[in-house]
């Protein structure tokens, strides 16, 4: 399941939506990216994220579906905000279900991975005098 | 053509989309040489990618590609969620 958002989430009802749909699960693996209160040498204020939403559901639909083809998947969940978040917020939820952790921690990271490379997001980061538009590292072109 | 422009492209642009039907555009190579003329504060990023991506229907593009008139194209940074 994908949504991207404005509004926070809670962890545990959106684990447990999915965990009560499947009494297979036996592990699952998650990364929540949080707004951090200091980020190139200075006081981060808060972030305003932009979404290309159209492409954004298109391209984690499909690395979601080559991580079930890469490993033994029973269900994932990528919760994407966007809008103004202020610190400590969460940005961003990936989850990842399966029988064993040895797939749920390796696709989580796989997936995790290609948003922050891929997924068309941007991160606009407002500190005390200016702004700053930024760029995840490692990305391909 | 809808031509979609994202992030720090916006402020250049002043505008998150437009129509574009001009005649001389068939590939990425004349649009961009036509958003350069429109947008000329454009010109010095729009041919490097490591600055400015293309994207047609939804997914990336490199290089050079026809364009069709109901193509949805969208030129933006490199990414940065998560």
């Amino acid at each position: 399941m994908i949504k991207i958002q404005k509004k926070n989430f809670n962890l545990e009802n959106e684990i447990n939506l999915i965990k009560l749909k499947h009494s297979n699960i036996g592990a699952i693996s998650t990364f929540i990216g949080y707004v951090r209160n200091y980020n190139n040498r200075q006081k981060v204020i808060a972030i305003n994220l932009e979404v290309y939403q159209d492409m954004a559901y298109k391209s984690l639909e499909k690395i979601c579906s080559k991580a079930h083809q890469s490993w033994n998947l029973i269900d994932t969940l990528i919760i994407h905000r966007f809008g103004t978040l202020n610190i400590n917020e969460k940005i961003v939820l990936v989850a990842t279900f399966a029988m064993h952790r040895n797939d749920s921690f390796e696709a989580c990271n796989f997936i995790m991975d290609f948003l922050k490379k891929e997924a068309p997001f941007w991160k606009k980061e407002f500190y005390n005098h200016n702004y700053k538009w930024l760029k995840n590292t490692n990305q391909k072109y | 053509m809808i031509v979609k422009y994202f992030a720090w492209l916006k402020n250049i642009t002043n505008i998150e989309e437009e129509t574009i039907s001009d005649q001389s555009v068939i590939d990425i190579k004349t649009l961009k040489k036509f958003l350069t003329v429109k947008y000329p504060k454009l010109k010095k990023y729009i041919n490097k990618n490591d600055i400015v991506r293309v994207a047609i229907n939804l997914e990336y593009v490199t290089g050079n590609k026809i364009i069709k008139s109901n193509d949805e194209i969208a030129l933006f940074p490199p990414v940065s969620g998560g």
